[in-house]
């Protein structure tokens, strides 16, 4: 009996000790150094160093030459970053919106007791799952211009049925926003879905007793207590069209010409294969530029909610 | 008093939800339409393809497509099909996977239950992570892999996959280790466990669901890569989504849309087969992301 | 079986000061209670004395070693959690052991040792389940199990019993006692309720805001609490505070209220009133020291009658509380449930004013010589 008190008191021999110098005290820390460092040198470390890069006139390699905002000059110059930034507004803002519209619409469709729920939510959104590279080549293959779907319908006896956006400059951008629709959208429900489940019942009922219609219902009580799940999807969307890239690779490649260019594909091909590094920072910082002007507000509110509760 | 109102409106109720399960079944189409497309072409052959229709079923099964897709097609210069490129993505993916997923689970493990001055401000540092478009890193990196010695090899494309799904995982882990009371924590360091024991021994046991949900999660954003695969990989360390890309971009002679799609199927496949086998976590981890990410 | 040193520790989280300057100092063997409202730092301390937060200035000392900086493990200390914190995938029997395993104690020992314990809380049918599989009742003891079977020199319990319903919560109390008189080690106590706190402790420490303001026997906090604060948090109902004035009649110093007429009490400490004489100080008087008028006390010292205007009663089975106001202030009354107290109605009271302390109104603390 003696014995265990002993035993469990032995470890007191090193009391007296300031903890601040055992190792024990120390393992959080050490755990988190790598992960610490990585952050700040491959996160921090490297957005600085591009945007350096960018007021440099580094071509092939990086040279440290700085040559001011001329990077920045000769970007809004260029007329293939316009295009590739107006690319993004039409992309990203139709890619949105369609997203925010059919992923609402789903979630409340499914949200009716549905039979086969399931499998039907299944099916929405098995397409996040692939790459976009799959979804660019499936897409490309089915907006082909005389195989596609438009020989397809001629088939069917829609005999003057045209569709060869994919090749045409001013309606492929539109081919992107079809197949990345098709990609997304069902996460967008599943994200309205999981807040749907989550609005608390007892309030729908109070709306049912008040003789609220269920229209009424999800337009005045449950739609508006979803605001945060609209603000999440909205921020991860642009996200997803902001960074788009593999996407137009596998699809149209830019093409026809550079009328498809996004500017993460701009980015790529001119830092890496067309030897204008400085320009490609240059480009690149923008489009941080623009993910920060979305992410601000959006951590802002976050964090001043985290506060309010 | 649902009774009540069904009975006065069953009638356009009906209606109503005969109109709601066709818009259903219509749009379940739509979203099955292109899979099926692709199935259906990559078992043609290219005569059949030339001939019938998008959704003209194939005259006979003919698996030659695949068969050529899997290790005969051309990718660029290399003419070996997908094979070495599928097992190139399981060579980045396994590690990349396992050394983020553990790496999250400690760094959650250390954010929620020892908490230090800093620990805070670090979290909110590399929640940025989940956030900065890729293109602002790619040109440090790719210099730093230089330097290192390791530019275009698998060791890079982990290290890279690592370093920014990092953010991820420890998100992941540190919302699940929140929910844990601190006071399991303590009454453990009061028994004498250490730092690890606890982690192993108390913390570990009860995180299997968060593992299942950041494995899945970062092994699909791995496998589907492309943009670190074509900017870090060289020309036999690409991962599968590069190869895929590179097949259907090259053409020698007619098009074989039975081949491309054969192709794009298998490198779609091991993502989907996780998605159907394990879609509850697969679908946590997607609005567990998003969330806060 | 330690003593326990608490010499002026303070604990900061960035600006603010949750702890400042406690001193604590107990016995081998001592019951310590701690109580005070919810927010005041008796959690921050416990968590102090177990090393489980660094304290920002101060010593801690454990049978006179100094364990300001040693880790919790090597404090040889025990703890019970309210929420009892069991390790979720473990049996009972692992949860119990795990102490002793990671102090590397032979498995057969462990195993009597669980054994043991097992008997003494009578768990021992409960030793393969999960804690999951427990009730609320159940886990409490697996919980006071766990930190038994070690046995520290000291336990620390953080409301251990407030998550129980009220009739277990009595029979946990009487085997804490049981427990405590049995294995006699020290052991520190955090409660909300005021009648653990009266029947365990040996002495009680009374907190708010992060000091200490009272450290005594139950009896000296009930009976000579040192501020209104103390007077007030400890006993239920809550002590009366009547505002009175310091006369002098038959030459001793008494205190005037208005109750239905003007009363004079007299007050058992002298010395102190002497330099109110002519000044206010607030009379305070626990309500039991306010009855029916009792015969057999007819006559004795300190003893008045005097009528009061009954504004509510409130039935409590054993006693009916009587609830009338003196000289402005809210003041209850414990009577016998048989005396014909009714609202509205002018009775007369019986005042017991042996007992009575005075306070200052000015800094609210107690007035004495
Ligand atoms: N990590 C922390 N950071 C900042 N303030 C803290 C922290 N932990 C506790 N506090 C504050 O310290 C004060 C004391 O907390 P503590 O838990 O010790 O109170 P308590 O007396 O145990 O209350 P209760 O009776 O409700 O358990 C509280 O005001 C609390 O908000
Ligand atoms: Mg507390």
């Amino acid at each position: 009996m003696n014995k265990i008190a002993a035993k469990a008191g032995s470890g007191a021999t090193q009391a007296g000790r300031p903890a601040r110098l055992s190792l024990a005290d120390w393992m959080p820390k050490i755990v988190m150094a790598p992960t610490a460092v990585a952050a700040i040198v491959c996160i921090y470390g490297y957005m600085i160093w591009t945007a350096v890069l960018s007021f440099t006139n580094s071509r092939m390699l990086p040279t440290y030459k700085f040559v001011g905002f001329d990077q920045y000059e000769r970007l809004f110059m260029n007329d293939r970053w316009m295009v590739a930034l107006s690319n993004l507004g039409v992309f990203g803002g139709l890619f949105i919106l369609i997203c925010l519209f059919l992923g609402v619409m789903l979630a409340i469709f499914l949200d009716q007791k549905i039979r086969a729920e399931g499998a039907i939510r299944t099916i929405y959104l098995y397409p996040m799952a692939i790459s976009f590279i799959v979804t660019g080549t499936a897409w490309k293959w089915l907006l082909n211009p005389t195989n596609g779907i438009e020989k397809m319908m001629i088939e069917f006896g829609f005999e003057d049925f045209r569709f060869n956006w994919l090749s045409d400059p001013d309606m492929v951008v539109y081919c992107l926003v079809i197949a990345a629709v098709w990609q997304a959208s069902g996460f967008v429900m599943a994200l309205f879905l999981a807040g749907l489940r989550g609005v608390d019942g007892e309030m729908i009922k109070a709306a049912q007793l008040d003789g609220a219609s269920t229209f009424t219902t999800y337009r005045r009580i449950i739609l508006p207590s979803l605001k945060p799940v609209f603000f999440s999807a909205l921020v991860i969307l642009s996200h997803i069209a902001i960074k788009s890239f593999d996407l137009v690779a596998a699809l149209t490649n830019g093409g026809p010409g550079y009328s498809s260019d996004l500017p993460a594909n701009f980015m790529y091909a001119h830092a890496f294969t067309r030897s204008q590094i400085g320009l490609g920072a240059a480009s690149a910082m923008v489009m941080l530029g623009c993910v920060l002007a979305i992410l601000i507000p959006y951590l802002y509110s976050e964090l001043r909610g985290e506060r309010h509760e | 008093m649902s009774n009540v109102a069904k009975r006065q409106t069953s009638g356009l109720d009906k209606v109503l939800r005969v109109a709601l399960y066709v818009c259903l079944l219509g749009m379940a189409t739509v979203y099955l339409a292109p899979f099926i497309v692709m199935l259906l072409t990559s078992l043609k052959d290219v005569e059949e393809i030339r001939s019938g229709t998008l959704l003209s079923l194939p005259s006979s099964l003919d698996f030659s497509a695949w068969s050529k897709a899997w290790n005969g097609a051309c990718t660029g210069s290399q003419c070996e099909g997908m094979a070495p490129y599928f097992f190139n993505s399981f060579k980045i993916v396994i590690p990349a996977v396992a050394i983020s997923t553990l790496l999250g689970a400690l760094n959650g493990y250390v954010i929620s239950h020892w908490k230090f001055k800093g620990s805070d401000l670090f979290f909110a540092a590399l929640l940025v992570g989940c956030f900065i478009p890729f293109q602002v890193i790619l040109l440090p990196m790719a210099r730093t892999l230089g330097w290192l010695g390791i530019a275009n090899t698998t060791t890079g494309l982990v290290m890279v996959h690592v370093v920014y799904g990092v953010a991820f995982t420890t998100l992941f882990f540190r919302n699940f280790y929140q929910s844990i009371p601190v006071e399991l924590v303590k009454a453990a360091r009061l028994d004498g466990a250490g730092f690890f024991t606890i982690f192993y021994r108390i913390i570990l046991p009860v995180s299997t669901p968060i593992i299942v949900v950041t494995v899945i999660w970062q092994f699909t954003q791995i496998w589907n890569d492309f943009l670190f695969g074509v900017a870090f990989s060289g020309f036999d360390t690409q991962p599968v989504t590069v190869a895929l890309n590179n097949l259907v971009n090259t053409s020698f002679g007619g098009k074989e849309y039975n081949v491309d799609m054969a192709a794009a199927i298998i490198a779609a496949l091991p993502t989907l087969l996780v998605y159907v086998l394990a879609g509850k976590y697969f679908v946590r981890g997607l609005t567990a992301g998003a969330v806060k990410g | 079986m330690a003593s326990l040193v608490i010499e002026n520790v303070k604990k900061r989280y960035g600006e603010t000061e949750i702890l400042k300057g406690i001193n604590i100092s107990i016995e081998p063997g001592e019951f310590l209670i701690l109580v005070g409202p919810s927010g005041c730092g008796k959690s921050t301390l416990m968590n102090s004395i177990a090393g489980l937060e660094d304290v920002s200035e101060g010593r801690i000392l454990i049978g006179d070693k100094d364990v300001t900086f040693s880790s919790p493990k090597d404090r040889d200390i025990a703890m019970v959690f309210q929420s009892y914190a069991l390790y979720p995938n473990m049996t009972v029997a692992a949860n119990i052991s795990f102490g002793l395993e990671m102090r590397k104690v032979p498995k057969e020992e462990r195993e009597a040792e669980v054994q043991r314990v097992a008997d003494m809380l009578q768990i021992g049918h409960l030793l393969k389940r999960k804690p999951a599989q427990l009730s609320g009742g159940q886990r409490q003891r697996v919980a006071m199990g766990r930190a038994l079977a070690r046995r520290p020199k000291m336990y620390l319990f953080d409301e251990p019993l407030s998550n129980l319903d009220a009739k277990l919560r009595v029979e946990m109390r009487t085997e804490i006692k049981k427990l405590h008189q049995k294995l006699g080690t020290t052991i520190v106590y955090v409660t909300h309720d005021q009648i653990e706190a009266m029947t365990l402790a040996d002495r009680i420490a009374v907190m708010k805001d992060g000091e200490v303001q009272q450290l005594g026997t139950p009896q000296e906090i009930y009976d000579n609490p040192t501020n209104l604060f103390v007077a007030g948090f400890m006993g239920s109902p809550a002590m009366n505070f009547v505002p009175a004035k310091v006369v002098e009649q038959n030459g001793a110093y008494a205190l005037e209220l208005q109750a239905t007429k003007p009363t004079v009490l007299p007050f058992p400490d002298q010395e102190s009133l002497k330099s109110y004489l002519g000044k206010e100080v607030l009379l305070g008087l626990r309500p039991e020291m306010i009855t029916e008028p009792q015969p057999h006390k007819e006559g004795a010292n300190f003893v008045v009658k005097a009528d009061i205007d009954v504004e509510v009663t409130e039935p409590m089975g054993a006693d009916t509380m009587v609830l009338t106001r003196i000289s402005g202030a809210e003041v209850n009354c414990r009577s016998n449930p048989a005396y014909p107290a009714k609202a509205g109605e002018t009775i007369p009271m019986m005042f017991d004013t042996s007992k009575a302390v005075a306070f200052d109104p000015a800094n609210g603390q107690r007035i004495d010589g």
